[in-house]
């Protein structure tokens, strides 16, 4: 009865990466206060970009350890865990740069004043003179430790409690950007509405799964999926709802809607850090509650991952033919590709797994590119978003235009390309796993899907430049490289891919304690 | 305290008085909650909201989880909700939703669609849960409830724990960001300045006229009358309408006798 409590045993070196970028939120949330307003957006920005190498260094370095579970359980430190932390610090540091640029616009992407009402003089006023808040550097900090601990969390609750950590800032991020404000706070109601309800159907899924397995954590419930004398009816239902709150994260019709709006509101560095880190953090989580947790009920769970690919996939492409904004195409893009990434989730194979993580690095890279082209097609106004806007760039800016050529086709998969390699490990996964009807629509809906990425390549190139089509600005430092990092990165992992598919392939299969 | 956790702990049934207590305070939550959906007045909805959850709060106590059960009703019912009735009171009482369909149709269908999902769900739970046998409850009480609560979290969930104090600064620097507008110094207006405005001709610098409450009749719609007779708009409420009062209604009350 009044045995001693024992503290339980934290491996403080597994968990550094995440403290590390957790105390870097908070020292950020101190610069703002305590730093004079002129330094602070350099203060912010170098802070945040060494805490991000710090915890990729941390991460490294715990990869040539063993597999830990740490805190009794809690957390687990594995070879997947790793590798999508990484994935997700190097994806943050590339956002990092594009989301700190302030060279294409005075005073960057973000405003200054998110409380002044917009359109009106005070907010006119505030667009062209004043420098962004500096507070989106620790709300990034904190969105990213919380897309690491949602990659390693081995229990439902660890998990929620990490969905809602990186889920919050995220919804903040989104009501930021400078110009076409109220579009901006609709994404970002939107958005936390949404994003609650998902949430909540999360929580409910885990009581479900609570009152069937006793326990929250991915191994015990595997052991109760074994020998439960539980109705599996609240097995499924819980697993559903689960599903449901995951599925909202990664974009997945029909839990999409929300997608095109938030991608289309945000500053489009915000978008960026969403369309590549985001997606990593709820694939890690949706990879690891399956293959973990849930594995035994495999033969379900493919019936119904399936269908909802199948219609991710089609729906995404379909509708991505009919967009004539660019950030809204390249959402839809992103659901499609959501529904290539649920492809490798249910082939629960190690196979799967390593694709899917290729998948989702590959995917990163690229997006994060032409997210970046996004922020230089510009005018007076701000960006430039509409397709007739980007008809004739080809003539205009030969690079750039050159540059988000060979980015779409990277979306389309065509071969030498990060997407090709990407997209062929994913179906033979599922080929593998006896899947081959999916695969089936995907490379049907892959067919769909090259059609508005060609058509912006046709219009960028085939067409004159008319009088309204924008100048492409020059990139500042940061924009640059953040643009020939994702392009090297695509291009690379297209003509050599075999470092990063042994990597995948090292990391070997989640932990399970 | 102890003596009744174990008692109910041990009954597998539910009969007796909790069995009463549940019939009876589960029609008042679920109505609590239909009404705060319903009701058009957002402090409504607001007090609608506080008796859903303190039968909900009740329940916990039922099931042996004093502590929550507690926390439901101190830290929800007494502190959240009395926040936000008090963020309702100054944003004003009076600024109810708008009931007019953006979506043609989308109130039917979310209507029918929402009684269908609870319907599944309430037999889904129905069929898995009916003739389950509730145990486990004895073990994770064995040292009373608060201590095992506290030994799960200082344990098992002591790092997640850390992690929620992530949140709590997101949400204090969501709120800096959102709500908080840094005046430049030029735009600060000094007393004298302030004091000169208040002076300036058009401007009526003495207190506002109460209302007519006492000359002529027992209610605060009643506007003040000026030295010349006028009624003055500036002596009621804003909130209240104007209206012509009837002589009923100016007529002083309870002093027929």
């Amino acid at each position: 009865m009044n045995d001693k409590l024992q503290l339980p045993n934290l491996d403080y070196a597994a968990l550094s990466p995440m403290l590390i970028l957790f105390g870097v939120a908070c020292i950020g949330v101190l610069v703002e206060g305590f730093v004079p307003r002129r330094i602070r957006h350099g203060v912010q920005l170098s802070l945040s970009l060494l805490g991000l190498v710090a915890a990729l260094v941390m991460v490294i370095r715990q990869g040539s350890k063993d597999d830990v579970v740490t805190a009794q359980t809690a957390v687990a430190i594995d070879g997947p865990g790793l590798f999508l932390s990484a994935a997700i610090i190097v994806l943050g540091i590339v956002s990092l740069l594009l989301i700190g640029e302030r060279s294409l616009e005075t005073g960057g992407a973000f405003v200054a004043q998110a409380a002044v009402t917009a359109n009106t003089d005070a907010d006119r006023d505030q667009a062209a003179r004043t420098t962004g808040a500096t507070e989106v550097f620790p709300l990034t900090m904190f969105a990213l430790a919380g897309m690491l601990l949602f990659c390693t969390a081995n229990d439902l609750l660890v998990m929620f409690v990490a969905l809602e950590v990186f889920s919050l800032p995220l919804y903040l991020l989104c009501a930021l950007a400078r110009r076409r404000r109220l579009l901006s706070q609709e994404a970002a109601l939107k958005y936390f509405l949404l994003g609650s309800f998902a949430s909540a159907f999360f929580l409910f899924g885990i009581a479900l799964i609570y009152g069937y397995a006793g326990q929250v954590d991915f191994k015990a419930i595997d052991t109760a999926i074994q020998n439960s004398a539980n109705d599996d009816i609240l097995l499924y239902v819980g697993l559903a709802m689960l599903a449901i709150g995951l599925l909202f994260k990664a974009a997945a019709v029909p839990f999409h809607v929300w997608t095109p709006d938030v991608y289309q509101g945000a500053p489009t560095p915000v978008t960026a850090l969403m369309a590549a880190c985001t997606k990593v953090a709820a694939f890690g989580g949706l990879l690891r509650l399956v293959y973990v947790g849930f594995h035994r009920t495999e033969w379900e769970l493919q019936q119904v991952l399936g269908t909802v690919a199948v219609i991710t996939m089609l729906v995404g492409a379909i509708l991505a033919v009919t967009q004539t904004d660019i950030k809204r195409l390249l959402a839809y893009s992103s659901i499609a590709n959501a529904g290539y990434l649920l492809l490798g989730v249910l082939s629960v194979s190690e196979r799967g797994l390593s694709s899917s993580m290729f998948y989702l690095v590959a995917y990163g890279f690229t997006v994060l590119a032409a997210f970046a082209v996004v922020t230089l097609v510009r005018d007076a106004d701000g960006e430039a978003t509409h397709l007739s806007r980007w008809a004739g760039l080809g003539r205009r800016s030969p690079l750039y235009a050159s540059l988000f050529t060979f980015i779409l086709l990277a979306f389309a998969g065509l071969p030498l390309t990060s997407g090709f390699t990407a997209k062929f490990g994913i179906f033979a996964a599922a080929i593998d796993a006896g899947q081959t009807w999916l695969v089936i629509a995907g490379v049907v809906s892959s067919a769909i899907l090259a059609f508005p990425y060609l058509r912006v390549v046709v219009m960028m190139w085939l067409s004159e430049p008319g009088e309204t089509t924008p100048a492409v600005s020059i990139p500042g430092a940061m924009t640059a490289a953040a643009l020939v990092i994702g392009t090297v990165a695509t291009l690379v992992l297209g003509v050599a891919p075999s470092v990063l598919i042994e990597a995948t392939e090292h990391a070997g299969i989640f932990v399970s304690k | 305290m102890n003596l009744s956790l174990e008692l109910l702990a041990a009954a597998g049934d539910v009969k007796g008085g909790e069995a009463a207590t549940f019939w009876i305070l589960a029609p008042i939550a679920v109505l609590g909650a239909l009404g705060m959906v319903w009701a058009r007045n957002a402090v409504h909805s607001a007090l609608f909201l506080v008796i859903s959850m303190l039968c909900l709060g009740v329940f916990y106590v039922l099931q042996a989880g004093p502590f929550i059960g507690m926390v439901q009703i101190i830290v929800y019912t007494g502190a959240i909700m009395m926040l936000f009735l008090f963020v309702l009171m100054l944003v004003g009482r009076d600024s109810s939703d708008s009931l007019i369909e953006t979506l043609r149709g989308q109130r039917m269908v979310a209507i029918l669609l929402g009684v269908g999902l609870s319907l599944l769900m309430g037999i889904a739970l129905y069929r898995a849960l009916g003739d389950s046998d509730p145990k486990g409850l004895t073990e994770a009480n064995a040292a009373g409830n608060v201590t095992g609560l506290a030994r799960l979290i200082f344990t098992k969930y002591v790092y997640v724990f850390e992690v929620t104090s992530a949140l709590l600064i997101t949400a204090a620097v969501g709120a800096m960001i959102l709500a908080h507008i840094q005046k430049s110094p030029e735009e600060k207006i000094s007393q004298p300045e302030r004091m000169l405005k208040r002076f300036l001709p058009g401007n009526y610098p003495a207190p506002k006229p109460g209302p007519g409450v006492f000359s002529t009749s027992d209610s605060v719609a009643t506007p003040a009358r000026l030295p010349d007779g006028t009624p003055s708009d500036r002596s009621i409420s804003k909130i209240l309408p104007t209206r012509e009062l009837t002589s009923a209604d100016v007529a002083p009350k309870g002093t027929e006798k």
